[in-house]
């Protein structure tokens, strides 16, 4: 399944995703979109007056164009979404570093949508993460694998990583 | 020059238990003998080129030391002056959220190798008569 994950750039989450067999939805292949396309319009970023138009379809006019502009390249991946994994309090710097309207507006399509939702905090201790971790994972697990081919027992990680190796080939 | 739009990215960061280095890890990766752009980093490396060879060695390379190596993927190609920290000075965008996250990369490990199941339903709220009971209980 293609599951968002939110922070959109998180390595942990977009690491559990993968190691589970699904798709994670981050914002990299959003931005690599932008920043290799042969046709420059406006380096360094190639966000053009494209991007707020876009962005109508999930902020009013009234909105910034900013969060306009951000909600265009978000708004891909809520729409693609078959699940989503929520990482609330997420330092500062994570994410779409600027603009917490974008993030608290992409949160609640994610929310809107009636995808299975799975709402964390973000972990400070070694306790805390763990029972992220499972909560992660055990979330995964439920949700409906994209190829069922073979055996599966993935209880622990080289069983994981034959899962991993499988869904990829 | 090839296109750049069918290629990826990737990072490969090692965790603070992790059973080889980041020059170990680039010496793998150049064993692979895949057709990659291979970047040595602080915190692993960067691998660049098509998505088919990009996954084969995230595959590989995963199984050397499955819970400690952790891979995202990264929108700039490596060495993109727009990003590079050789060509614009201080870190790089993105360097302070992956250091934080690096934190907790030992413990992720600890729960990846001791996984647990564990429930995902919000614990309920206690009713009055049902509190009243316990009370009761426990006054007895």
């Amino acid at each position: 399944m293609k599951i968002a994950v939110f922070p959109p750039n998180s390595l942990i989450l977009a690491d559990m995703v993968e190691r589970r067999g699904h798709e994670p939805l981050v914002i990299q292949k959003e931005i690599r979109k932008k920043v290799t396309d042969p046709e420059i319009d406006s380096p360094p970023f190639n966000i053009t007056e494209e991007e707020p138009i876009k962005g109508l379809k999930y902020a009013a006019i009234e909105v910034p164009s900013g969060v306009r502009g951000r909600m265009a390249i978000f708004g891909p991946i809520i729409d693609e979404a078959e699940a989503a994994i929520i990482m609330e309090d997420a330092p500062y710097g994570f994410g779409c570093i600027g603009c917490a309207r974008t993030n608290e507006l992409s949160m609640y399509f994610l929310r809107k949508r009636g995808i299975p939702v799975l709402e964390i905090h973000y972990p400070e201790t070694r306790e805390e993460t763990m029972e992220v971790v499972n909560r992660i994972n055990t979330f995964l697990d439920a949700l409906e694998k994209p190829d069922e081919s073979g055996e599966d027992g993935k209880t622990d990680e080289p069983q994981e990583a034959e899962t991993k190796e499988q869904v990829e080939e | 020059m090839s296109p750049q739009n069918d290629k990826v990215t990737r990072m490969f960061v090692l965790g603070p238990k992790a059973q080889l280095s980041q020059s170990e890890l680039v010496g793998k990766l150049h064993m692979l003998e895949l057709p990659l752009t291979i970047k040595s980093t602080c915190y692993g490396a960067v691998i660049h080129g098509e998505e088919k060879d990009v996954l084969e060695a995230v595959n590989r390379i995963r199984k050397l030391d499955p819970s400690n190596i952790f891979t995202k993927d990264r929108g700039f190609p490596p060495g993109d002056p727009r990003r590079c920290r050789a060509k614009r000075g201080a870190a790089r965008e993105g360097f302070h959220q992956l250091e934080k996250e690096y934190e907790l990369l030992e413990y992720v490990c600890d729960a990846l190798e001791n996984p647990e199941k564990v429930s995902l339903e919000e614990p309920g709220k206690v009713t009055p008569e049902d509190f009243k009971k316990i009370a009761q209980e426990c006054e007895k």
